[in-house]
């Protein structure tokens, strides 16, 4: 296979048909993974009082700021992955690790009774 | 309204919990049946052409899913969470008409509010955000996700995780709803 490189994190082959790609749906993936994990440390931060997002809907509370965020975060996440691995081949082991990693921190750092170890 | 069986606010809480919260659940549960199920094979046959029109529904219930996980965590933050958090003027006796007033005016039921409330406000996003994630790539990628067991694993694993989150914070909607309706 032509043109492939290795940068030691992910194995990149150009695949002309992007069918049968795995980079966008990997993109997809881990920028829902690191959507994930940033709204929970804001919320995090937020309960150890180091970081305050401002209520965009003032009867919703911070709520309303801090989930607005973390979508910002996600959709930008998602974005600039899917620019840079869709139409590639990318090996799946680590970037899977990854996900996993992120999606339960962000699971646990919205957790109530985790605020309270602050 | 008042003369009606429900008010307004327990309807909009109808809406998000049992027809948007509940409808996801379902979809999710059905979704992860599906996907578990999908039987594959490398020759394009009969049983390949099975697999394909089920993994086209797949993508159809998991767009369905993301949706109605939007829909309830907008309409849970913007709708019925200002009306559950609204405080009561001073002096008010009945809190009836404010839930968490009256979750946090007893010990036996102040970890209504905090833990409870406080692990919907937020814990529900992410379940929108990876089902999100996987109805783009049930959609987009669909001959991928057929052919690939590993990104099929790990599709299950994050609707499972998915179920689990939607199931916990309905339970809980439950239960704070059992104390302190929105009425």
């Amino acid at each position: 296979m032509a043109g492939t490189t290795t940068d030691g994190e992910a194995t990149r082959d150009t695949v002309p048909d992007s069918m049968l790609s795995n980079g966008a749906a990997l993109a997809a993936l881990l920028g829902a993974a690191i959507g994930a994990f940033a709204l929970g440390l804001i919320v995090l931060l937020n309960e150890a009082g180091a970081f305050s997002v401002p209520a965009i809907y003032t009867p919703s509370g911070g709520v309303s700021g801090r989930t607005t965020l973390g979508v910002v975060i996600w959709l930008i996440a998602w974005l600039i992955l899917h620019n840079r691995w869709k139409g590639r081949e990318i090996q799946t082991g680590r970037v899977q690790r990854m996900s996993l990693a992120l999606i339960v921190l962000g699971i646990v750092c919205t957790f109530p009774p985790v605020w309270g170890l602050l | 309204m008042d003369n009606l069986l429900f008010s307004d606010r327990s309807i909009w809480t109808m809406i998000h919990g049992i027809v948007l919260g509940g409808g996801a659940l379902l979809g999710l549960a059905a979704a992860l049946f599906s996907l578990g199920t999908i039987h594959v094979t490398d020759a394009a046959d009969t049983a390949d052409a099975t697999a394909q029109n089920q993994a086209r529904y797949l993508g159809w219930l998991l767009g369905f899913v993301a949706v109605a996980l939007w829909l309830t965590v907008l309409m849970g933050t913007y709708v019925n969470f200002p009306a559950y958090r609204a405080n009561p003027p001073a002096g008010l006796a009945d809190l009836a008409h404010y839930p968490k007033a009256l979750v946090q005016s007893s010990p036996r039921t102040m970890w209504l509010h905090s833990f409870a409330m406080e692990t919907k406000e937020q814990m529900p996003w992410i379940a929108a955000i990876l089902a999100t994630g996987m109805a783009f790539v049930s959609t987009r990628h669909r001959s991928r996700l057929l052919h690939d067991a590993s990104l099929r694993r790990f599709s299950m694993f994050l609707l499972a995780t998915c179920f689990a989150l939607v199931a916990v914070v309905s339970l809980l909607g439950i239960f704070i709803n059992k104390v302190a309706p929105l009425e």
